[in-house]
């Protein structure tokens, strides 16, 4: 329940925060929804990987500590893959600078 | 294929990792003994409990030891496996010690021809209220360890505070090493870009920094994930931590900095300079200074990342391609990032 709660009150500052920055031309509406995705994104992988490190310290011992090595290859995925959005939102960003001064 | 060979090579090297990394077993060893009080003279009982071991299966030649040293060795009566992973054992301790000393450690060698040899880490302290050493001696050396077993086919190395986390070595450790290639390759180019200065030197300077600083902060956080489960704590102030936290930020101050000006020339001086003091900090700080304070993170000895008796041949197989792969990968990831570097430039150029 108290995890649930804190799920939602994350999401709604988030919607604010991303609400705030999304003002007027198109690009930055593109940029908004964007962002929007990629912070939706994080939420999710941030809460569906909560239960595994905080639950219960049992689970993270058994099978000779192995989901130990299995949270760690995943956090350098997760990390790998946060710095692959940071990159694609670099380049839509270029990618929109192209289109805006096309003369045609 | 000419300009995309490494890349291929980073991920079959990555691929190497993962799969010899994940899939080779643990050596057996022993993850706890049940003693009571031991006392010379009496016989006692100890339960012995293993990891990856297969006493069940290996029977009756299971096969049990009271070891000091290589001179004092005391068969065990009785072994009887309860299942693959408890042995039951029985010594009839002898009435004196091998030793002028109250208190004696002892630890046990197992030997079977499945899991072959191995000794456990934990020891077990046997006392004794009346002391005669010459005797002691004579009735520990009577008998001789012989015939021990090889375990067949490769493995890693068991600790029993590890266990399976032994395998963090080439997802953590690693990454740091990595880091380090990164950072110094970024110095390299923060020369250069103070020697001719071309701005593409300042491009590769900063995106090298980047990424080396992701793999610092993904090397902080596996750090954690694996301490919480070892130590205890996700953070526990250790000077490693401490240190490699301090490193970390002042390369993230580059960042701050390069932000600071808008003069683009002026931006790529300052960097540079800073670029090279960082460099010259972060060495110190993770390499020199935790080397010499007291800490939870192995390594005090030689090597900052690992002591040197973790590391055994087979470990080397995997952790050195793995320092090699995660390299690469930051390379491929860098590069793709130049490139959307470079259009910026370009564009920047033909617009205005």
């Amino acid at each position: 329940m108290d995890k649930k709660y804190r799920f939602l009150q994350n999401y709604i500052l988030l919607r604010r925060l991303v609400k705030s920055k999304n003002s007027g031309s198109f690009t930055a509406q593109k940029q908004g929804t964007m962002k929007k995705s990629c912070l939706l994104l994080l939420l999710f992988i941030s809460f569906s990987i909560q239960p595994a490190s905080a639950q219960n310290a049992d689970f993270m011992q058994s099978i000779g500590k192995m989901y130990v090595v299995v949270a760690v290859i995943a956090a350098i995925f997760i990390g790998i893959v946060v710095f692959l959005i940071y990159l694609d939102r670099k380049l839509t960003k270029l990618e929109n600078q192209i289109k805006d001064h096309d003369p045609t | 294929m000419k300009r995309f060979w490494w890349k291929a090579l980073g991920v079959l090297i990555l691929l190497y990792v993962f799969a010899v990394g994940l899939l080779t077993p643990i050596k057996p060893g022993i993850a706890e003994l049940k003693v009571g009080n031991a006392k010379a003279g009496q016989t006692i009982t100890i339960e012995a409990v293993g990891y990856n071991t297969h006493f069940a299966e290996a029977a009756n030649s299971n096969r049990v030891w009271l070891v000091q040293g290589a001179d004092f060795v005391l068969p065990a009566l009785q072994v009887n496996a309860l299942n693959e992973n408890m042995l039951s054992l029985q010594f009839d301790l002898p009435p004196f010690l091998p030793s002028a000393k109250k208190r004696e450690e002892f630890s046990l060698l197992f030997d079977n021809p499945i899991d072959g040899r191995f000794i456990s880490e934990q020891t077990i302290a046997i006392t004794q209220d009346s002391i005669d050493s010459q005797q002691g001696k004579a009735l520990w050396s009577a008998a001789k360890v012989e015939d021990l077993s090889d375990r067949a086919g490769m493995a890693f190395p068991y600790l029993a505070q590890l266990k399976e986390t032994i395998r963090n070595l080439y997802f953590h450790v690693s990454l740091w090493f990595a880091m380090t290639i990164l950072f110094i390759a970024a110095m390299v180019f923060s020369i250069r870009y103070l020697r001719h200065f071309r701005e593409e030197d300042d491009r590769k300077a900063k995106i090298l920094t980047t990424i080396g600083l992701m793999y610092g902060v993904l090397g902080i956080i596996t750090g954690a994930i694996w301490a919480k489960n070892t130590w205890g704590a996700y953070w526990s102030w250790d000077p490693k931590q401490n240190m490699t936290a301090i490193a970390l930020l002042i390369y993230f101050a580059y960042f701050v900095l390069r932000n600071a000006f808008e003069d683009q020339e002026k931006k790529a001086r300052l960097a540079a300079v800073y670029n090279i003091f960082a460099f010259a900090t972060l060495i110190p700080l993770t390499y020199i200074l935790p080397r010499m304070a007291e800490s939870l993170h192995p390594g005090a000895e030689g090597n900052p990342g690992l002591a040197s008796q973790d590391l055994d041949s087979t470990m080397r197989m995997v952790f050195y391609p793995a320092i090699i792969g995660w390299t690469l990968l930051g390379l491929w990831i860098g590069q793709i990032y130049l490139r959307a570097e470079r259009l910026k430039a370009k564009l920047l150029d033909d617009f205005t």
